[in-house]
């Protein structure tokens, strides 16, 4: 373990760690481009410099190891100097259109540009010009003017998804990333790349032009994408939500997600959203209602019908808190025994695509088989099957999926269950299936995964908390208040210290003006 | 709520104020009177009263060469605005050149304080505050201005130009 000082600071590090992750440790600002620390060292944008005691010259700190004792310092003004001047190389070709570049707003260049006062290069001759949107694949679009040459992106092709669709072509000042002869960017975590640029060369056709950076608010939570459950953030303001990206979880996603995973936040999206409740009788037509009152009309049927004719059926795509309040509600208050898992895809459930993807697309199987396990239930849905033809079960709860994408089954399901006499369907999405059903039909909205605080556990059955990122329809319950009104009972709203009224320069969340004049996106650059 | 009076004896001598002031009324009354052309009132709307060039009323996108708008939908104006009152909503262009470009952009001009920071805020001169500022409208719809009130209303005879041209910028190689 050997001992360094950085900036005056005396810090310990691992064996064989190198000067960029020893201030990574110590917590002291650098700036990197190429430097990404779930990839391999290139050394090539040389703006990472750090006088080191005892060095006649600046180094760079991302491809240097950390000896005993080593005085590092990169506040000095020679360091400030060779990093001013490395820039003013990047700068050269850069053509520096940060008004219409996605990234402006969390751009390394732009933040550096902006700090050393680089406005222009000072290179007499023109720009090199060179191609400008140019698609790269179904995902990416790929600006080569505005690439710094850093090499992340091929060297995540190389290391990471082990595709190597891409590469740098020609020479000097004409080198420009692309991809290899007739192939594509395609694969499944090529989304990644766009995430680790630097700059704005690779965009996400998604968001492309969508939003400008400063315009959205980021929250970390769990991907619902697949039982591998990525840590992730996502982008939102009160328009709706707008991009995903992985944070660094090193138990579960390293510093990658999958593309599919950069879908979940379109289902929350208020226009696929359920708003309100809509009931229905048989025959009739729908009628609108708000969802806490559907809810307790639905109470009602329940409270009337006899225990061994209903029936519960969940989806994995709720929280283990919800499962155990749904759940515990039909056991002890119902005292029904009929709950059933829709399985949407078992063939593929073990599948694993050996980086991220699993088969299974829910976020929580691991969760809910451990809340059914604990209340002793083991029904089959033959049985349900059977009990749906003969007529016996007559009132169905249904706590139906989110992300329906990943239900190819949906339609058949739904026309499974309308066989029943009361169906009572919560849902947080629209579906057009739903539409057509007949008979004694309540659609209550729910709340997706970034409204509400809960647990997933994933596959290898890690426990993962997340929290409420913000609330998309209001009105929305959570599978645990439609469980306490399905029962009859009210909600009720505790007083907590985390929704009592506080004046807003009192919070505790609130971003000091310190910390917001701290140029905090450079120094996070690394573990984005 | 509470009403403060004041009942010091200083208040009670209100009325040698009250005089004062009609005293300046009468004076302009009379003054005006024998000498009606230097009167200081205009007969609005028949008669309109000329502000200097640089008054700062309705925006203006200006227009390039070819007339398309010069505005290349960054936002930074709306961005800048301290009334929220601009509402962009941006389009990847065919022209790899042009790239960016608003499919619509709305100014909600009961909002606008016309200060004017959209126009230093933008980085191509694609807004300008205007001369005109008698607009009245109807209803409150008509005073949320779309691309084609602001570029192509009538009295602009085709959009106003900017000096900002991209094919030459391209040519010098900036
Ligand atoms: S990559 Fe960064 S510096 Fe370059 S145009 Fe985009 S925001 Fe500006
Ligand atoms: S496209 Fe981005 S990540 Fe790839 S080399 Fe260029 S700057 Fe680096
Ligand atoms: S003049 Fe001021 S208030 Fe009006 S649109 Fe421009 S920035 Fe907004
Ligand atoms: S008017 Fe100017 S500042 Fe506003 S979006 Fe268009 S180019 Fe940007
Ligand atoms: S040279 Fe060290 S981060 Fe690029």
């Amino acid at each position: 373990m050997p001992k360094c000082t950085i900036n005056g600071k005396e810090v310990e590090v691992k064996e064989g760690s190198s000067i960029i992750e020893a201030m990574q440790v110590s917590g002291d600002r650098i700036a990197h481009y190429c430097w990404h620390p779930g990839l391999s060292v290139a050394g090539v944008c040389r703006v990472c410099m750090v006088e080191i005691e005892g060095n006649p010259r600046v180094q760079i700190a991302c491809n240097t190891a950390v000896t005993e004792g080593m005085k590092i310092n990169n506040t000095s003004d020679k360091v400030k100097d060779a990093v001013k001047w490395g820039l003013d190389f990047h700068l050269i070709n850069h053509p520096l259109d940060c008004p219409i570049c996605d990234q402006a707003g969390e751009c390394g260049l732009q933040d550096q540009y902006m700090e050393y006062g680089k406005y222009d290069p000072e290179m007499a001759e023109p720009k090199q010009k060179k191609h400008k949107v140019v698609d790269l694949g179904p995902t990416i679009v790929l600006d080569s003017e505005r690439c710094i040459l850093c090499s992340r992106c091929v060297r995540f092709t190389e290391e990471v998804s082990k595709t190597n669709e891409l590469g740098i072509f020609n020479r000097g000042d004409r080198s420009e990333i692309g991809t290899h002869d007739g192939m594509k960017l395609d694969n499944n975590y090529s989304l990644n790349t766009v995430d680790i640029c630097p700059v704005g060369a690779l965009t996400s056709k998604d968001f492309r032009f969508r939003q400008r950076a400063w315009y959205l608010k980021d929250a970390e939570t769990i991907c619902n994408g697949c039982s591998t459950g990525c840590n992730v953030k996502v982008y939102f303001n009160k328009e709706g939500f707008f991009r995903v990206k992985p944070t660094f979880n090193e138990q579960v996603n390293g510093h990658w997600m999958c593309d599919e995973g950069r879908n979940v936040y379109k289902f929350v999206n208020k226009e696929h959203r359920l708003l309100k409740a809509q009931v229905k009788g048989q025959g009739s037509s729908w009628t609108e209602m708000s969802a806490g009152a559907a809810a307790k009309a639905a109470a009602e049927v329940i409270k009337a019908a006899a225990a061994d004719s209903l029936a519960l059926v969940l989806t994995a795509q709720y929280s283990v808190e919800e499962f155990e309040a749904i759940v515990t509600t039909f056991v002890k208050d119902f005292k029904s025994n009929k709950i059933y898992f829709w399985i949407n895809n078992k063939e593929a459930f073990d599948n694993f695509d050996g980086l991220l993807v699993r088969g299974d697309k829910n976020p929580n199987t691991k969760g809910l088989l451990k809340v059914l396990e604990k209340h002793g239930i083991t029904a089959t849905w033959n049985e349900l099957s059977r009990g749906l033809k003969s007529g016996a079960i007559k009132t169905v709860v249904v706590a139906a999926p989110e992300n329906q994408v990943v239900f190819p089954d949906f339609a058949d399901r739904v026309k499974e269950l309308s066989q029943a006499q009361n169906l009572i369907w919560l849902q947080s999405g629209q579906n057009e299936a739903l539409k057509k059903l007949d008979g004694n039909v309540w659609l209550i909205p729910m709340k997706t995964f970034v409204e509400k605080d809960g647990t997933f556990i994933n596959h290898s059955g890690l426990e993962q908390k997340f929290k409420k990122v913000t609330l998309v329809v209001s009105e929305a319950l959570t599978l645990t208040e439609a469980a306490l009104l399905l029962a009859g009972k009210n909600l009720n709203i505790h007083a907590t210290s985390a929704n009592e009224f506080l004046p807003l320069n009192q919070r505790l969340d609130q971003v000091a003006v310190e910390a917001r004049k701290k140029n905090e996106f450079v120094f996070k650059r690394g573990n984005l | 709520m509470s009403v403060m009076q004041n009942n010091s004896e200083k208040a009670k001598w209100y009325l040698p104020g009250i005089l004062g002031g009609l005293w300046i009324t009468g004076k302009h009354l009379v003054k005006n009177l024998l000498n009606r052309n230097k009167m200081m009132t205009l007969n609005y709307p028949e008669e309109k009263y000329e502000y200097s060039p640089r008054f700062k009323g309705n925006h203006v996108l200006t227009v390039k060469k070819d007339g398309s708008l010069r505005c290349t939908a960054c936002m930074l104006c709306a961005t800048n605005c301290p009334a929220e009152c601009i509402t962009i909503t941006a389009a990847e262009h065919n022209n790899p050149e042009v790239e960016k470009f608003p499919i619509s952009y709305e100014i909600d001009i009961l909002r606008c304080v016309f200060c004017g920071f959209c126009e230093e805020a933008c980085p191509v001169d694609a807004i300008r505050l205007g001369p005109e500022w008698q607009t009245p409208a109807l209803n409150g719809s008509n005073f949320i201005y779309d691309i084609n009130h602001l570029a192509f209303r009538p009295n602009l005879k085709g959009g106003i130009q900017t000096h900002v041209d991209d094919e030459e910028r391209h040519k010098q190689g900036i």
